[in-house]
Order: structure tokens, then sequence, then C-alpha cells
């Protein structure tokens, strides 16, 4: 555990070192974060204050009435403090909220961002299939972000303030009652050890709990997609069931967590109760009577209120337990030896040869393809790459556009060798399994510089001129769901008509789509961009006149 | 989502049911943690009352204070582990209904919902729905109750006080109405927008290939800032309408402690006259000022579970829309081409079979129906041992590469040891693939991810020989070189010796091998299998 502890904190100073250095909402968040602080402070002590201050008055009063000091007893100033601590205690609480609660939005804001750009800049965003376009990634990776986000309101602050409480607390109870002061600094002790130690279990438990959600998830996605081969073996059940049987040993971990939170809660619960009995006894043991034991109540009832507030323990555990593994979890796209340059922008220009010089590939898992290629592609001249399944075409296209490191050997762009960032400002890769944004038809196209004109243009070339129009025009709403997967392909190849770059890659750009269809779109394409460097990879048959290369 | 969670609403009435004893049981607890908490206040407000005003150590009342606190503290014990428990119950309970539809419902049916969808709702929203009918379910049951007792303590010793406590409550849900509205709309508001604000963002991550791939990532990210911040905006505002909520409960809990203490303080000094205030014991007014913060306790425990009420709806109605509805429409399966229960009974016991005809024609229905994937399987075929399916979707268990080939294969008169298991993959190239460095220790990935679809029809055939069921081979040469298609071919004619082995196949190389071909001819038209 250790272990990940560190490198949450290496990572996170990295972060800190490499991508936070201009974070103006950060700092923003600062005013916000003491605001919040000291109005929790403020909050708790004031709740103390309530309870302490009113024991007090009504043991005063009561000595005072039952004597001939009652006529003139001034009742007012206790009576106006104690409004006073309510009021103030119900206004900083919700100031309190307010000003964490914006602190922690403008962190997140920031935080986010922070991670998009760190993710944007990791190798495996680029490497291998995307993992986190897979929905239960996703919601597992999120799940470790929002973690992160809430680390200080339910973790940093309320253990803040409830050890400020417990240092004043004790320092008056050293003054009014000292014979109770060990036993109750004894006591927190104890409470603290039975935290560290609850901690220590409830932090195997959830890093079991992760491991065993994230097997789950993997067995039953890879049933869900072998359904068809698995009903066939008649294996179906038993498939299914092993890949739940993880999830129920995630709901029999949590309830082993939820079983230590419980004790943790029910200590907090008793330390007010023994705290208050010890100081009474300690001041009544030290020969205190009648007023003299009034300022033992006062600060005695100031335990019990903060054994009232204290019941947010349970919660600070388990918060801070699940901080530091998703610190960890999100530590991996932030390892600085990891990092390569941000893909830059894209150069128009041209490019009249790309040509691969004894380019050797290697695949994302870093095992080498055997051969060694050299090819020229010309402009005006496209060329299809062909192979079985597994032969690298993939590799190829993502070679050459500057995303993967080949395993020796050179691209050369116009006769001159050119390095993978140079490459990737001159290339279009238009990926196979490219996702569509939820967002506006625009912006799904990357075309910023482009006319309205040109845009239609560019979707009566993939036909879906009427498509688009029919759901509301270029500035409506599109999510991937909403769209077949042929309708996907086909906006994603409307990309590739509007791109600037001069030279074009299309990752199987025939896939989803019917073959027909298909030979018209990539006849159009190929007459659009006759200026450009084309290449494209394809199970099915090229089309006429193309170049080859078989991998 | 909303027609099906309003529908049925299978989900939650399962998870209901599963809860309704466990929740009795909590809820009894709690009342005696309450009862404890009451206790313990009577016991420790005579205690020092007894101490400031008669300078007499009541050493039973102090006990009774602490016995009564450790009983309370016990009650609260079992309740937190039971509530555990119980969870932990109605979310298996939850699982075992998924497991059961995942095994029954038909495979198309089931091929037809969202897989990312439906993995992760199965990861986390059993236990959302167990909060929300244990934890949100009790603390609901116990604000019923837990004030009232409290209430009723204060009564035992001024029946006024309790009544300026009752009178109080009114009030408060006055101010709840007010503001209810404004907080119902800022809970779903907050929902909403927090759920857009992680969904631009988790939409944007998912998309982040793609964004690089067109050079938008510098627009993209400003773009995401503004997005973000907007609903970071959005959700603020609603949340300062949102906490007052707790607002008005901390007003309420706060102020009803100042009051009572300065009338009760008032009483003490003989300056008010009011029945139930004056003339009270000191212990009797503290005892009225502990009793008064329980009486608002539950409220607010209450309260602090409003998330799990709306996680634990939205899981309900996930996992009834995702998992337990009946599908939208009957996923129909295409008819297959020819009957299979008639194709079956003509098939020979041994043999290759080929399944040929153009793209759409329906090979693969035929294959599935064959194979009982869609319906039962036909009489006789796949009765006697596991049959075997090869195509590029064919399953692989994680592991070693051993590990996939030995995976639940063996059969009667079949081995599965090191050395049959290595034969198999030497026979289809698998030991000797520059793509599948290691040996028979390559390491496969869950779901084979890091295996070409050649490669794992290679290992589907490797599986096969090792068992003895018939194969049914869905294009098993398709995406292979010549010489692993080759090895198939061997392979798939060596194995149709001794069992039934169909191919469905475009390959006339491997048509050739076969003892019979069914040609299902042109897309949809109904052709009687004619021998080869």
């Amino acid at each position: 555990m250790s272990t990940i502890v560190d490198t949450a904190r290496d990572a996170g100073d990295a972060r800190r070192d490499t991508v936070m250095r201009d974070d103006p909402p950060r700092r923003g968040s600062a005013g916000l974060w003491r605001l919040a602080l000291a109005l929790a402070a403020l909050s708790l002590t004031a709740a103390i204050l309530l309870t302490s201050v009113s024991v007090w008055f009504l043991g005063a009063v009561a000595l005072a009435g039952a004597g001939s000091a009652a006529i003139g007893f001034d009742f007012h100033t206790p009576g106006a403090l104690v409004r006073l601590f309510a009021l103030t205690r119900t206004a900083a609480k919700y100031g309190e909220r307010l000003s964490g609660h914006a602190a922690a939005l403008t962190d997140q804001v920031a935080l986010r961002l922070t991670i998009f750009e760190a993710m944007a800049a990791a190798p495996s965003t680029t490497s291998a299939g995307w993992q986190l376009s897979r929905e239960e990634r996703l919601a597992d990776w999120l799940d470790d972000v929002e973690d992160r986000d809430d680390e200080r309101l339910r973790v940093v602050f309320p253990a803040a303030t409830l050890s400020l409480g417990l240092v004043l607390l004790a320092i008056a109870t050293a003054v009014v009652a000292a014979a109770a002061a060990p036993a109750i600094l004894l006591l927190a002790a104890a409470g603290l050890l039975l935290m560290r130690h609850s901690m220590r279990r409830i932090g195997a438990a959830e890093t079991a709990a992760r491991a065993a959600r994230r097997k789950g998830s993997a067995g039953l996605g890879a049933a869900l997609q072998a359904l068809v081969p698995l009903a066939a073996e008649g294996l179906r059940r038993s498939e299914t069931a092993a890949a739940l049987d993880h999830f129920r040993n995630v709901q029999s971990l949590q309830r082993d967590q939820a079983e230590a939170l419980a004790a943790i809660d029910v200590a907090a619960g008793l330390f007010g109760p023994l705290a208050v009995t010890a100081v009474m006894l300690a001041a009544w043991q030290a020969g205190a009577r009648g007023d003299a034991l009034l300022p033992a109540a006062f600060v005695g009832f100031g335990w019990l209120a903060l054994g009232e507030a204290a019941g947010v323990v349970s919660k600070i555990v388990l918060g801070r337990v699940k901080a530091v593994r998703a610190r960890a979890g999100l530590a991996v796209w932030t390892d600085p030896d990891e990092r390569r340059a941000a893909v830059s922008p894209v150069l128009a220009g041209r490019v009249t040869a790309v040509s691969l010089v004894g380019l050797g590939l290697q695949a994302p898992g870093g095992r080498a393809f055997c051969r060694r290629l050299d090819a020229t592609f010309l402009v005006g001249r496209p060329t299809a790459l062909v192979g079985v399944s597994g032969s690298g075409k993939t590799t190829l296209l993502k070679t050459i556009a500057g995303w993967l490191a080949p395993a020796g050997g050179t691209i050369h762009v116009d006769g001159e060798a050119a390095n993978p960032a140079a490459r990737q400002g001159l290339v279009h890769l238009c990926l196979h399994d490219a996702a569509i944004l939820s967002d506006t038809v625009r912006a799904n196209l990357f075309a910023g510089g482009a006319s309205d004109a040109e845009i239609a243009a560019a979707l009566a070339f993939v036909e879906l001129g009427e498509r688009v129009a029919a759901g509301g025009g270029l500035d409506a709403w599109v999510t991937q769901d909403r769209l077949s997967l042929g309708e996907a392909q086909r906006l994603n190849l409307a990309r590739a008509f509007l791109t600037t770059a001069p030279v074009i890659l299309l990752d199987e750009p025939m896939e989803h789509l019917d073959p027909a269809q298909a030979v018209r779109i990539l006849a159009r394409l190929r007459r659009h961009a006759e200026d450009r460097v084309l290449v494209y990879s394809a199970h099915r048959p090229p089309l006429a006149g193309d170049a080859v290369l078989s991998l | 989502m909303k027609a099906s969670s309003d529908r049925s609403g299978a989900a939650l009435s399962l998870a209901r049911n599963a809860a309704a004893r466990d929740r009795r049981v909590i809820t009894l607890l709690e009342g005696l943690r309450t009862l404890g908490r009451l206790g313990f206040a009577a016991g420790l407000a005579l205690t020092v009352g007894r101490m400031i005003e008669a300078g007499t150590l009541e050493a039973g009342a102090l006990f009774a204070a602490l016995a009564s606190m450790g009983l309370g503290a016990a009650a609260g014990w079992l309740s937190g582990r039971r509530t555990a428990r119980a969870e932990a119950f109605v979310a298996d309970v939850i699982l075992s209904k998924a497991e059961a539809a995942l095994a029954e419902m038909p495979v198309r049916d089931l091929g037809a919902r969202p897989r990312g969808r439906l993995v992760a709702a199965l990861q986390r929203q059993p236990q959302d729905l167990a909060r929300l009918v244990v934890s949100h379910a009790c603390a609901r049951q116990t604000m019923s109750v837990g004030p009232l007792l409290a209430a009723a303590a204060v009564a035992a010793v001024s029946w006024e006080a309790a009544c300026v406590l009752l009178l109080a409550t009114p009030l408060m849900i006055v101010f709840f109405a007010l503001v209810g509205g404004a907080i119902q709309e800022r809970a779903d508001a907050r929902e909403a927008s927090l759920g857009r604000l992680a969904a631009q963002f988790a939409d944007r991550v998912r998309a982040l290939p793609t964004i690089l791939a067109n050079h938008a990532l510098a627009s993209e990210a400003s773009k995401l800032e503004e997005r973000i911040g907007a609903y970071a905006r959005g959700t603020m505002s609603v949340l300062s309408i949102a906490f007052l909520n707790s607002g008005i409960l901390d007003f309420f809990s706060s102020l009803s402690i100042a009051v009572l203490a300065v009338f009760l303080g008032l009483g003490h000094l003989g300056l008010l006259d009011i029945p139930g205030f004056d003339h009270l014991a000191l212990w009797q007014s503290l005892y009225i000022l502990v009793v008064a913060a329980e009486y608002f306790a539950p409220f607010r425990r209450y309260a602090e579970l409003y998330h799990a009420k709306s996680q634990g709806a939205a899981a309900a109605a996930a996992l009834d829309e995702i998992l337990f509805a009946p599908a939208a429409r009957r996923v129909a399966g295409p008819l297959a081409p020819v009957d299979p229960e008639r194709l079956a009974a003509s098939l020979p016991k041994t043999g290759l079979v080929a399944i040929t005809g153009p793209s759409g024609a329906g090979k693969t229905t035929l294959l599935r129906r064959l194979a009982g994937v869609d319906g039962a399987a036909p009489a006789g075929l796949g009765a006697a041992a596991r049959p075997s399916w090869i195509a590029t979707d064919s399953y692989m268990p994680a592991g070693s590469l051993a590990d996939a080939l030995a995976w639940k294969v063996g059969g009667a008169g079949r081995s599965n040891t090191a050395v049959a298991v290595s034969a198999v993959a030497e026979q289809l190239g698998l030991l000797d693939d520059a793509l599948l460095p290691g040996g028979m220790d390559a390491a496969i990935a869950p779901g084979g991810e890091n295996l070409s679809g050649g490669q794992r029809v290679r290992l589907a055939v490797a599986r096969m020989l090792l068992a003895n069921g018939p194969a049914f081979c869905d294009e098993p040469t398709a995406k292979l070189d010549a010489g692993n298609a080759a090895r198939v071919r061997r392979a798939l004619a060596a194995a149709a010796l001794t069992r039934l082995v169909v191919v469905a196949t475009h390959d006339e190389a491997l048509v050739a091998l076969a003892v019979r071909r069914i040609d299902l001819g042109a897309p949809h038209s109904l052709k009687e299998p004619a021998a080869a």
C-alpha cells in the first residue's frame, strides 16, 4: 500500500510541476478554500459553544435562583450569546457548504482539464485500442476522478476542523479538570488507532474490490461479446455466472467495509459521552462543588457537542481510502517519463511523396512484425494497403502518422527524413474506430475554417446530406448511439473530405458500408484529394487503378 | 426510460421485497439506539444537575447513564452491521436475477442490448439500489419514530416543553414545503447538471483519439473548459438553494436549544411564570436541553441520505431498462433458409458438411440454428458431447496460450495434457507465430483483445481438436493467409474423420473437402438442401 501512496504522491508532484504550472482556476479556488475552512472552524466552534454556554448558563441561573442573587443576575448577556451562537452555527454551516462546494467545483473544472490534457499526451491514447472508449472502463475511471474531486470536502476539511476542536477542548480540559485530560487524550488516541487499523482493513478491501470489479467487467464484457460461441458450446451460463461472481465478491468486500465503518461510527459515538463523564468526575474528584463545577460542565458538554460532530469520521476514513487509490489510478496518465509532445496542429502545404525506407513495424504491445518495408506513396496516386487481419495495416498507418514508434528504418517526406512530430502535423488519420462526439454535426467535422457550402459539399460526398438536413441541420446535436455504424463511418469520412492536411491516411474506410456505397465514396474522395498523398487500408478489393502495398 | 420504470419497476419491487424483513429489524434496532441515547441523556442530566445543584454524586444515575449508552451503542453497532448485510443481500438478489436474465434471455435479444452500459450497470447499480431500499428507507422510518420518542422523553419531565418541540415541527415542515419545491427542482437540476458535466467530460475522454487524429485537442480543451465551467456555475446556483434544506434543519435545531435554554434559565431565576418551564430542577432543564437536540437528529440523518435516493432511483430505472425489461420489440431472428430440424436429421455422424451461398443467403443463421444458439439444438446434434464453435469471435479465456487451449476441453477419450495441448498448438502454427511471441506461455488478454481475428480462429480450431463434440465453423478461413488457411483446412478435415464438422464458408478449397454441400443459393430464396 505504501508504494501506491508513494506513486500517487510522486505523480501528483510531477503533475503540478509539468501540467499545473499555469493553472489560474486553481489559484482562484484558494481564497474560497480558506473561507470555507474558516467558516467550518467557526461553525464547529459555535456548535460547541452553543451547548457549553447553554449548560453553563442553566447551571449558573439554577444556583443563582436558589439563592438571593436571582434579581441581580445578568441573564441578557448569556441569553444573547446563546442566540448568537445558534445563528452563527447555522449561518457559518451554510456559508461553509456554499464556499466549500464553490471551491470544489472550481477545482473540478481545473482538475478535469488537467487530466484531459495529460491523457491526450499519454502514449496509450494513440497506441492501442482506446480502452476508455468502453463504457465500463470509463465508468471506473470517472469514479476515480470523482473520488479525487471530493477529497478536500469529504476528508481534509472535516479532519482539520475536528482536530482543531479536539486541541481547543483538550487545552480547556487541562485547565478546568486536569485529571480528565490524560484520560480523554488516551481515549482519542485509542480512537485514532482504531481508525488507522480500520483504514488498513478498509483499504485492503478497497484494493481487492477494485481488482474484482475490473475482472468482473472484463469477464462479463468478454462473455457478452462472445455470446454466440459460448451459447453454441453450452458455456454461456457458466461464463456469465463466473463474471458475476467477481461482482458478488465486490459486494461482500463492500459489506466488510460497511461493517468496519459501522464500528468506527459506534466508537465515535462513545467518545463524547465518555469525555463529558470523565471531565465531570475529574472536577468532582478534585473537590469542585456548586459554582466551581460550572467550568467543568462548560467544557464537558463541549466534548459532548464535539462527539456529535465526530459522526463524520467514518466518512473521512472511506473518503481517504478511496482518494488514495483514485490518485494512484489516475497517476498512470501523468507519468512524466511516458509523456510525449502533444499532437501539433495540422500544417497546410504540399507533399509530393512519402517513402518508407527499410521501415520495421512494432505493434503497441511491443511485438515486432518481421518484414521491413520499402515503399513510396505519391501524390495523385492513391495506395491501398491489403493484408490479412493482424498483418499490421493499422500499425503502419499509425506509424506513418507519428502515433507509434517504428522498429527501425525511417520515413521520408519529399525525400527528407521526417520525425514523428513533423509527420503528425502533416497527416490526417481517419481511424477505423473513430468516435462521434456528443456535439453538433458542425463540431464533429472539426472544420473550423470551412464555410457552410464546403461542409454541405463534404456531407454530400459521403451521402449524408439528406440525413443531416432531416436531423436538423449542421447545428443539430448528434451522439454516437443515435447514428448507425454506417452513418458514423460516413461522418468520419466527411472529416477526411474537409481536412487541409497534405497526407490523408484512412484505416478501413469501407468498413460498415455497403460495398457499392463504399466504392462511390472512396472514388469521390480520391478525386477530391488528388493533390494529396492518400493511403487506405482495405479488407475488400481496392479500387481499380490504385497502387497496392501488400503486407 | 420513464416508460419502463412506470410500467414495471421490477428491480425496485424485487429489492424492496428482499429488504422487507431486515428493514423492520433495523428500524427496531435504531429505535433501541435512540432509547439508549435518551437514557444516557437522562442519566447524564441527573448526575450533572445533582452534582451542581445538590452537591451529591448520584452514582446510580451515572451507572444507568453509562449502561444505557452502552446499550444504545450496541444497538447502533448491530444496526450498522445489519444494514451492511442487508444491503449486500439485496444487491446479491438483484445480481442473481441478472444472472438468470443473462443465462436465459434469447441470444439475439441480449446481443441487441448495449453491452458497455449493461456491464457498467451491473458493476455498481445493484448496490445503489440496495442503499435506497435499506439505508434510505430505514432512515425514513426512523425519522417518523425517533422524534416522537424524543418528544415523549421530554414530556416525561415537562409536557409543555415537549409541546414546544412538537409545535416547532409543523413550522419546520412549512419551511420545508416552501423550500421543498425548489429543493426538488435543484435535486433534479443538480443531477442533470452534474450528469451533463460528467457526460461532456466523459464523452471527450472517450473520443480522445479521434480528437487527436483531427488535430482538435486545443479547440476541444477550451470548449470543454467553457462547458464544464458553465455547468459548474449552474450547479452552484442550484446548490445555494439546495443547502437551505440542511440550513433549515440546522436553524431549528440550534434555535430550539437557544430558546429552550433562555426560557429554562428565566424559569430558574423565577423571572418567568410559564407552566412547565418554572420550578424545574437543574437536571430537568439540562435533560430537556440535551433531548431537544436528539429530537432533530433523525431529520438530519435522513437529509444526509438525499443522494442515496436519486442514485437508487436511477439504478432501478437503468436496471429495468437494460436488463429486466422485455425487448422493446421482439427481436425476431431471420428465418433459417432451410428447416434445421429436417436438415439435422439428414446430417451424417461424421464428416465435413459445407454450407455455401452468397452473403446474406442465411449461412450463419442456419449454422446458429444447428448449433442451438437460437432456440434449442435440433435433436441428434450436440447432445452427446460439447460442441465447438469456430469463428473470429470465439471466446478466449485470459491467461497463457496453454491455459486458453486447455480451457474446458478434454472430454472422454480426449486429452488436455501438456503434450496434447502443445501438439495442437504446433499443428495450427500458433507456436511459431511472430505475432504471438512466447510459445505456450504467450499472454492472452481478457476476451482475447490482443489477438487478431485469424489467431482467434486458429486457437478455436486447436481447442476443437482437443474436444470431441461436433464443430460449427463460421467462415473459418476467411481472415487467414494462405499458409494458415491450409493448416485450418487440414485440421478440419482431420477432425471430420471422427465427428461432424459443419462449416459456413465461401472457401472453395474447403468446400472441396466436404462430404456434403448445402448450397443456399441466392439471398432469401428457400431451397431444399442439395446433396453434394
